[in-house]
């Protein structure tokens, strides 16, 4: 009977402290979080606000918030930038490129992991080697000078396609999840290699592959040396390199630069809303992988 | 090769792994391995000139006297900018991770925040950093005028690689960030607890619990964050250009040797020496990183 009481009292002892020690916590949580948001949001803010602004309005006050807002910035920005035709180019190389690499981490990677392809092992360690290649630009210049695909769309494609990073090695890993048993039993009932890659195992693996596609896709749509060296007709080029290009044509017209990169901005704000899920936690997967 | 092959044909497999195979090697591992047979040639960025054998010429040209300032100055940059930029965002990333690993509200909300500049990438990051850090009148201008100050900010050659190294981490300190929350959960709920009974305090517990069961997790971040920053020049390209001596890196000189041609210092741009640059990276980033893997799996042994 003592005993219960005893602890009961210690435990309450313990405690009483501690709500007010843990309010204390919150609270400085809290601030923390207040200044984080305020180091990452605040640029993108600062960005929207000088987009709004005109030319006069920003050399009078950079810094104040906008008074008049000029929406027709952004139309300028848009048709003098011929941002269209950019965001297009991207999101053309970008999704093809991304495809490429996954359909190439899909194809290698589940036999080499199954055993289906001999010297397993050697595949394996090139799936590493691919990470830790050197900067390849003159020889990727020269390759594709040599191919005939010099300032060609399928040649820039296929240099970030075969960029697969982690790829191969992230899905040889997700495969081990999937049970051999299934291969066999898809084979006993008569379905070939390539139904069951494609119609089996794609399906199945939908998650780890968007994972790998999402993580290149990415990459590419960052690129912007490789583009510079890879194509000189501006009209191929993808967004980071219009974006830079309109940054040396109007570099004293901060509003008509802020309203073009916000345009560049908001579809991945937009987009990253609703692949934000798959991205962070894919990025935990490729390193526990 | 234990396991047997249940499908009728080899055929298709040995197809579809051929094609992914033929593709990544022609454009992936081609150009790689070129890389190190073009750094013992004088081979140039104009085409049809003859291209002829000169030994280790390149590299002898790398660490002579005549390139030696451009060389030790590149060499220099890309290693202040791997040392901070990584020291600053493992250490900020484990702090903001321990941060979003309490039971805050909206903490989904903060961790997206966190890694949206990751998504933004390169050029937006560079020109919003552009505009904040803009000589004719942005806020940091205005911050410094408070106290009296002022600066060149991306313009001054002292703090101009500083500068670059905070935007770097800005943009990547979500994946850092990512990383280690990842491990943090990882960690069960059990050994807080054990250690509370114990009467471990904040610190304790941080320095006797978390770092030792984040270790993993540490290494890794510290590896890619290396890895990547030594290799790293699209922030550089886009917030300071090519040219600018005072930030650039290893990568930038061998896309300035290679195909810039206005390096101030040599007369003509070579590709040959543009890649024998390529590999002198490599070698670093190899280096570089077994030295840091061996270092960090003794630590982890010892914690």
């Amino acid at each position: 009977m003592s005993a219960p009481t005893l602890t009961r009292r210690d435990a309450a002892a313990s405690t009483t402290p501690a709500p007010r020690r843990r309010k204390k916590l919150r609270i400085g949580a809290y601030l923390l979080i207040a200044l984080i948001l305020l180091v990452f949001l605040f640029p993108l803010a600062y960005l929207l606000n000088t987009a709004l602004k005109s030319n006069a309005e920003f050399i009078a006050d950079p810094v104040g918030i906008v008074r008049d807002p000029q929406w027709a910035n952004f139309l300028d920005a848009w048709n003098q930038g011929n941002f269209g035709s950019y965001i297009l180019n991207s999101v053309l190389y970008t999704g093809v490129g991304a495809a490429i690499g996954t359909f190439i981490a899909l194809v290698m990677a589940f036999p080499v992991s199954r055993g289906y392809i001999r010297g397993g092992k050697w595949w394996s360690i090139l799936f590493v080697v691919v990470l830790f290649l050197p900067n390849a630009l003159i020889t990727q210049f020269q390759l594709l000078y040599r191919l005939s695909l010099y300032d060609n769309r399928l040649g820039y494609i296929l240099m970030v396609g075969v960029g697969v990073g982690i790829g191969p090695l992230l899905f040889s890993g997700f495969v081990k999840s999937i049970p051999v048993e299934l291969d066999e039993a898809a084979a006993l009932d008569g379905v070939g290699y390539w139904r069951y890659l494609f119609s089996f195992v794609f399906p199945l693996a939908k998650p780890a592959l968007a994972t790998i596609f999402i993580l290149q896709a990415v990459w590419i749509w960052n690129e912007i040396i490789l583009a510079t060296v890879l194509l000189a007709d501006p009209s191929k080029f993808p967004v980071t390199v219009g974006l830079y290009a309109f940054k040396g044509t109007y570099s004293n017209q901060w509003p008509l630069l802020a309203a073009a990169t916000f345009i560049v901005a908001a579809p991945l704000i937009i987009g990253y809303i609703f692949i934000q899920r798959y991205l962070v936690s894919g990025v935990i997967g490729a390193v526990k992988g | 090769m234990s396991q047997s092959f249940p499908f009728p044909r080899r055929g298709p497999v040995r197809l579809t792994f051929g094609i992914g195979l033929v593709v990544l090697a022609l454009f992936g591992l081609v150009p790689a391995v070129g890389v190190l047979v073009v750094s013992f040639t004088d081979l140039r960025g104009l085409p049809y000139l003859p291209v002829n054998w000169v030994g280790i010429q390149n590299y002898l040209d790398f660490f002579s006297p005549a390139k030696w300032s451009d060389s030790a100055n590149a060499l220099s940059n890309t290693i202040v900018f791997a040392f901070f930029s990584t020291i600053f965002q493992i250490a900020l990333a484990l702090g903001i991770a321990i941060l979003l690993n309490k039971p805050l509200r909206g903490r989904n909300f903060y961790r997206a925040v966190v890694f949206m500049p990751t998504v933004l990438g390169v050029t937006v990051t560079g020109l919003v950093f552009s505009l904040l850090f803009n000589v004719s009148g942005g806020p940091a201008t205005s911050v410094l005028s408070w106290f009296g100050g002022e600066s060149a900010f991306f313009g001054d050659p002292k703090i101009a690689l500083a500068l670059v190294i905070v935007a770097q981490i800005w943009m990547v300190l979500g994946v850092s960030v990512v990383i280690f929350l990842s491990g943090l959960q990882a960690i069960p709920e059990e050994l807080h607890e054990a250690a509370n009974i114990d009467g471990a305090s904040g610190w304790q517990r941080f320095r006797f619990l978390t770092i030792p069961m984040l270790a993993p997790s540490i290494t890794a971040n510290v590896l890619l964050g290396i890895v990547n920053a030594l290799q790293s020049y699209q922030l550089t390209y886009v917030l300071t250009g090519p040219n600018n001596h005072s930030t650039q890196v290893l990568s930038l000189l061998v896309y300035v040797q290679g195909f810039g041609g206005k390096s101030g210092t040599t007369l003509s741009q070579s590709q040959g020496y543009a890649a024998s640059i390529s590999m002198v990276q490599f070698v670093l980033v190899g280096a570089v990183s077994l030295i840091a893997l061996w270092f960090l799996r003794r630590r982890e042994a010892k914690l």
